[in-house]
């Protein structure tokens, strides 16, 4: 005797699909139960020169400062170019801070955002954040032409 | 005719492989794995084969049409002439490579390609994160020379398939080196990290599929060095973790400098290397590999005259 299904089989290729789907989750949810891939941080400016120049070859700082989570850090160059550094994952990535990026400081707190929605805006606490600020307004347009 | 898909009953084999890295990555190197990077991966892996599924007849199809021009004739029974398969997958190796090198060198193609190498992890699970776009960059037409000769569309379709399943196992750091013999003709993983790094010494080598024999014919070959920590994935990394994102970013960001573009150089950001512009505001890897080589600690040029943040793509 046929069985009777309450409702029309999806096609195989649409099992197929949900089977990977639900397959690719559970392998993800795997190297998080392992304990893969954990958040890392700065600990020392050593680590942010190190990551200034592999995001932008031959970026030299002469001055860093690492946020209070160590999940952020700036860099500036004998220039003034000002590099934000974060973290995605357990690699860092970053980007020089241009003209087309905004900042607001509050107390130690400083908000950078990149102009890049993607990247987004970072939140650094910080010492000396006001200089960081001040360093950060002085790249204009003109200051890059 | 044989018809089946060598890629599609390897997929049990990669799963499981991707498994027993894991595991060596839980005892040696927890870094190696992420969760989000690896679920985007293998997300990538997954709308490619819906990709292939939906624009695959299309291709074939072309090809079938394509095959009434062909030089030479393998007969009715084309899959019995055994030397023909392995001439097949020599000359698909050799059409990969130049596929591959176009692929990081025309900024139209590298905006389909560029997706394989947005990780900044390189372990097996970043071999499955493959392109969604293919189609739309052509790519395939590197494989019309191949069906015009006389090979049939399904036969070159299965070796690239082996091809592609060979890639699998050298996307990865749990392998050193292999034997001297191997690493001077194939393929290896050693030679493909060097493919995957963002380090200027490396940019645009090692462009091999299975034989690694390309690269050092063609001038494209860098061995992998213990002088340096390999850095994975594009040279401006994409900081996101979200697929669509990582899928079409670059796609979005060609169209954005063709419009942008003074009419005389719109097409130049289509067929020019990643990383060109007009007024020279960005870098080609060219540029940075030059840099690299001028002494490692060229004076800090003021940075990308327009706004470095809002640009668009980079080399890898």
């Amino acid at each position: 005797m046929p069985i009777a299904f309450p409702m029309e089989m999806p096609p195989p290729a649409l099992l197929q699909f949900l089977g990977s789907l639900a397959a690719i989750l559970v392998l993800a949810g795997i190297v998080r139960w392992l304990g893969l891939g954990a958040p890392s941080r700065f600990t020392n400016h050593e680590e942010v020169t190190v990551a200034a120049d592999e995001v932008h070859h031959g970026f030299a700082p002469v001055a860093t400062a690492i946020d209070r989570e160590g999940r952020a850090a700036l860099a500036r160059n004998a220039i003034g170019d000002v590099m934000l550094l974060r973290f995605h994952g357990n690699k860092v990535a970053g980007r020089l801070v241009g003209p087309g990026a905004s900042a607001a400081l509050a107390g130690e707190r400083l908000r950078i955002d990149t102009g890049e929605p993607r990247f987004g805006a970072v939140e650094l606490e910080i010492e000396n954040a006001s200089a960081w600020m001040q360093a950060i307004d002085t790249i204009k347009p003109a200051h890059h032409a | 005719m044989p018809d089946f898909s060598p890629t599609q009953l390897a997929v049990p084999g990669f799963v499981l492989l991707v498994l027993a890295e894991m595991i060596w990555a839980r005892y040696r190197r927890p870094d190696a794995y992420e969760p989000k990077d690896t679920l985007v991966s293998l997300a990538f892996g997954l709308g490619s084969t819906v990709a292939g599924v939906l624009f695959g007849g299309v291709v074939l199809a072309l090809f079938l049409w394509l095959c009434q021009f062909r030089l030479f004739d393998f007969g009715e029974q084309w899959w019995t002439v055994w030397w023909a398969w392995l001439v097949a997958f020599v000359l698909d190796d050799l059409r990969y490579y130049w596929f591959h090198r176009f692929a990081h060198r025309v900024r139209w193609f590298w905006a389909s390609h560029v997706n394989h190498h947005s990780s900044q992890h390189y372990n097996l699970s970043t071999a499955l994160r493959q392109t969604w776009t293919g189609f739309f960059a052509a790519g395939f037409l590197f494989a019309a020379p191949l069906v015009l000769l006389g090979f049939h569309p399904a036969m070159l379709a299965i070796v690239a398939g082996f091809n592609l399943i060979y890639q699998f196992w050298i996307h990865t750091e749990a392998i050193g080196r292999m034997p001297r013999w191997f690493e001077a003709v194939m393929n290896t993983p050693s030679h493909h990290r060097v493919h995957h790094a963002t380090n200027p010494r490396y940019l645009d080598r090692n462009y091999a599929g299975v034989f690694i024999v390309w690269d050092r014919m063609f001038g494209t070959f860098e061995p992998e060095t213990d002088e340096e920590r390999i850095r994975y994935g594009i040279v401006k990394q994409l900081g996101s973790f979200n697929l669509l994102w990582a899928v079409f970013h670059e796609w979005i960001g060609m169209l954005q400098d063709v419009s942008r573009a003074p009419w005389r150089y719109k097409l130049n950001y289509l067929w020019r290397e990643p990383g060109w512009t007009h007024d020279g505001s960005r870098e080609t890897s060219d540029a940075i590999r030059a840099r690299w080589l001028a002494g490692h600690e060229a004076p800090p040029a003021r940075i990308a005259p327009e706004n470095p943040i809002a640009g668009g793509a980079e080399p890898a």
